[in-house]
C-alpha cells in the first residue's frame, strides 16, 4: 500500500467498542468489609458500551463527557492500555492492545494529572531518556526539541529540575517531551487541567499550531470548553459509555440547545414583549431578552422589527458551556410556550 | 534474524547506558548524599566486624568456616546490599509509585522492553560506595586467608557474583509484580529487607528448614554463599553449573510473572 492511498484511511477507526470492568461490591461499615473479605460479590459495569467513529488524519477532535463517562477508558483502549471487552479498534492501522513498537512510535499519550517527567531532573534529561527509548537520530532529536522548546517557549525553564517548575511550566515540558519522537496522532487527556488562563492558551496556541505544521490527528478530552472551542472542528460527545453526538460543535449548539436568545433594545422603554417568546431578562432602560426555539428566531425578530421601533437587536446561541451541561445533565431544555 | 536479536541487544544496552549517564548525572548534584552513604556504610561494616569478633572470641569456626572466610561472605554481604540499593531498589520503589498513581501508563506506551525500561530507570550512584568497602572486605579476608587463591577460584567468584545480582533482581521483581494484584507490597519488600540482614552469615550456619528457606524462597544462598563459597574454594563446578541453572529458571519465572502482571493491568486477563 503505497502513502497516498494509506492516507486515505482514517487515522483512528473505531467500531462498536465495548469495555466491561468486573468491581467488587459491598455496602459500606465494618461488618460489609468482613463479608467481604470471605465472600465477595462482583458486578459487571460496562464503562465503554459500543462507541464506533473515525478520526480523520490531521483530524482534531474533542472527546466530551461528564465524569465516568467512560472518556479516559476510551483514550486507554485507543492507545493500547487497555484490552477492549469487544469491539474494533485500529489506530494507523494497528491494533492497539498489541502494543508494537511500530504503533507505539507512532502515537502519544499526555495526561495532565499525571508526569512522565522525573521529578528531581531538568527536563532536558528526560528528554534525553525519551531519544534512547524512542531511538532518535541526533540530529533529528536536536531539531525537534529546539523547535518544541520555542514554540512552547520554555528555553530557560528546561535546564531547572522539574519540581521547581510551576504547574504550566511543567505541563508545556511534559508536552514537549511527549512530542519529540514526531507522533501522528496524540491522545490528550485534560491537557490544561488545573493551569491558569494564560498558560491554558498557550497550551492551546501551541497543539494548534502543532496541528497546522505536522498534520497530526489529535483527540483530545478537556473539561474547558475554550480549549474544545479553539482546537476542535468536531466534537464527540459521550455519554454512560454510549456516543450521545459526534459532529461540528456548531451543530452540537442547535442539536442540543433549539433555543436562541433575541435581545432588543427599545427606546420606548419598558414593553410587555412576551407575546413573542419566553422573557428572560428585561431591564428598566427598555433592553429585553427573549427566548425562541432556534428554527422560528428569525421570523419572531421580523416581528419585532415590524411591530415596534427597536434601536437594537441581537440574536445569539446560548454560551457552549450551557449547552454542554445540559447535553451531561440528559436533560432537553424546558419547552417555550408559544 | 540472529542480526535484529543482536541489534535489539546492542540497543537495549545503549537505553541503559543513556539511562545510567542521566542518573549518574544527577545525583552528582547531591553531594551531602555521600557523606550518608558513607556514614551508613561505616556503621553497617563496623557491627558486623564487631559481631564477627565477638563470635571469634568464643570459637574458632562456624558451621565449618573459620574467621577469615566468614569476612569474605561479610563481604560479598556489604557489596550485594549496595548493589540492591544503588539499583534495584529504587527501580522497584519506583515501579510500585507508578502502579500505585498510574504513571505506569508512560512506560507502556513507550516503544522499548516494558520490563527493561521498569528495571533502569533509576540509579542511585552514591550507594556504590557499598559495593566498593564491600569489595574491599572481600580483598582483605583473601590475603588474610591462610591458602592462596587461585585465578580460577576468582573467576568462579565474579560468575557467581553475577549470577547472584540476576537472582536478587529477580526475587526483588518478583515480589514487585505482586503490586499489580495487591497494590501495597510495601510491606512485603520491608520483610525481604529484615531476611537480606540474615545473609551475612552463610546459609550453612542455619538449621535445615530454614537452609532451605534461604536457598529457594528467598535466594540468599545463590546471592551471598554462593560467591563466597567459591572464592574460598568450597565451590564444585557442578554448584556453579546448578547456580546458573537456577538463575536463568528465576529469571524466565519472573519475566513470566511481569508479563502476566501487565496482561492483568491492563484488564486482558479479567
Amino acid at each position: 500500500m503505497d502513502a497516498a492511498s494509506r492516507s486515505d484511511q482514517p487515522a483512528i477507526r473505531v467500531r462498536d467498542l465495548r469495555k466491561t470492568f468486573r468491581v467488587a461490591e459491598r455496602d459500606a461499615g465494618l461488618a460489609a468489609s468482613i463479608r467481604g473479605l470471605v465472600r465477595r460479590t462482583h458486578r459487571d459495569v460496562e464503562a465503554v458500551a459500543g462507541v464506533s467513529f473515525d478520526v480523520a488524519s490531521g483530524e482534531v477532535v474533542g472527546f466530551l463527557g461528564a465524569n465516568g463517562a467512560g472518556k479516559t477508558t476510551m483514550l486507554k483502549m485507543l492507545s493500547g492500555l487497555l484490552f477492549p471487552t469487544s469491539g474494533e479498534v485500529s489506530v494507523l492501522g494497528h491494533t492497539p492492545s498489541r502494543r508494537e513498537r511500530e504503533f507505539l512510535r507512532r502515537i502519544t499519550l499526555v495526561m495532565g494529572n499525571r508526569n512522565q517527567l522525573q521529578w528531581d531532573i531538568p527536563a532536558l534529561d528526560s528528554f534525553e531518556m525519551n531519544r534512547a527509548v524512542y531511538r532518535i537520530p541526533d540530529a533529528e532529536f536536536r531539531r525537534t526539541r529546539d523547535e518544541l522548546v520555542e514554540l512552547l517557549e520554555i528555553g530557560d525553564l528546561v535546564r531547572k529540575p522539574v519540581r521547581n517548575l510551576s504547574l504550566g511550566e511543567r505541563m508545556k515540558a511534559e508536552i514537549a517531551a511527549s512530542l519529540l519522537h514526531r507522533p501522528q496522532v496524540l491522545f490528550l487527556d485534560e491537557p490544561t487541567i488545573g493551569l491558569d488562563v494564560t498558560a491554558q492558551k498557550r497550551i492551546r496556541g501551541f497543539l494548534a499550531e502543532y496541528n497546522r505544521r505536522t498534520g497530526a490527528s489529535i483527540l483530545l478530552t478537556s473539561h474547558y470548553m475554550a480549549d474544545v472551542q479553539a482546537l476542535c472542528s468536531r466534537v464527540v460527545v459521550i455519554d454512560a459509555g454510549a456516543v450521545l453526538y459526534d459532529g461540528g460543535l456548531r451543530a452540537l449548539t442547535t442539536r442540543f440547545s433549539p433555543h436562541q436568545t433575541i435581545t432588543v433594545q427599545l427606546p420606548e422603554g419598558v414593553t410587555d414583549l412576551s407575546g413573542y417568546g419566553e422573557v428572560v431578562e428585561s431591564s428598566p432602560d427598555g433592553r429585553t431578552s427573549l427566548r425562541v426555539p432556534t428554527a422560528e428566531a428569525s421570523a419572531v425578530a421580523a416581528r419585532l422589527l415590524a411591530d415596534h421601533r427597536v434601536s437594537g437587536l441581537t440574536i445569539e446561541d446560548p454560551p457552549i458551556e450551557d449547552v454542554i451541561e445540559r447535553v451531561f445533565a440528559g436533560r432537553p431544555s424546558a419547552p417555550v410556550p408559544s | 534474524m540472529a542480526g535484529t536479536r543482536t541489534d535489539r541487544d546492542l540497543q537495549a544496552l545503549r537505553l541503559v547506558g543513556t539511562f545510567l549517564r542521566v542518573g549518574v548525572q544527577n545525583e552528582l548534584q547531591y553531594r551531602t548524599n555521600v557523606l550518608f552513604s558513607l556514614l551508613q556504610s561505616g556503621v553497617a561494616v563496623g557491627t558486623s566486624l564487631a559481631v564477627l569478633a565477638l563470635v571469634f572470641s568464643h570459637t574458632d569456626s562456624l558451621g565449618g568456616w573459620s574467621g577469615d572466610e566468614l569476612l569474605v561472605v561479610m563481604g560479598v554481604h556489604v557489596l550485594m546490599g549496595g548493589v540492591i540499593r544503588s539499583v534495584i531498589q529504587p527501580n522497584m520503589q519506583q515501579l510500585m509509585d507508578d502502579v500505585r498513581q498510574g504513571t505506569l501508563d508512560f512506560v507502556l506506551t513507550k516503544p522499548a522492553d516494558g520490563q527493561l525500561l521498569v528495571s533502569a530507570r533509576r540509579f542511585e550512584v552514591w550507594q556504590v560506595v557499598d559495593v566498593l568497602v564491600g569489595a574491599a572486605l572481600v580483598v582483605v579476608a583473601v590475603v588474610r586467608l591462610d591458602r592462596p587463591v587461585g585465578p580460577l577460584a576468582v573467576a568462579g567468584f565474579l560468575v557467581a557474583l553475577l549470577l547472584g545480582v540476576v537472582v536478587i533482581y529477580s526475587f526483588w521483581l518478583l515480589l514487585t509484580v505482586l503490586a499489580f494484584w495487591i497494590v501495597r507490597v510495601d510491606a512485603l519488600v520491608e520483610l525481604f529487607d529484615g531476611m537480606y540482614q540474615a545473609g551475612r552469615w552463610p546459609v550453612s550456619v542455619y538449621p535445615g528448614w530454614l537452609r532451605f528457606g534461604f536457598t529457594f524462597l528467598v535466594p540468599l544462598a545463590f546471592a551471598i554463599t554462593v560467591p563466597a563459597e567459591a572464592l574460598t574454594g568450597r565451590a564444585s563446578g557442578w554448584l556453579l553449573l546448578g547456580a546458573a541453572a537456577f538463575t536463568a529458571a528465576l529469571f524466565a519465572v519472573t519475566r513470566f510473572a511481569w508479563r502476566v502482571g501487565l496482561r492483568h493491568y491492563s484488564g486482558a486477563s479479567a
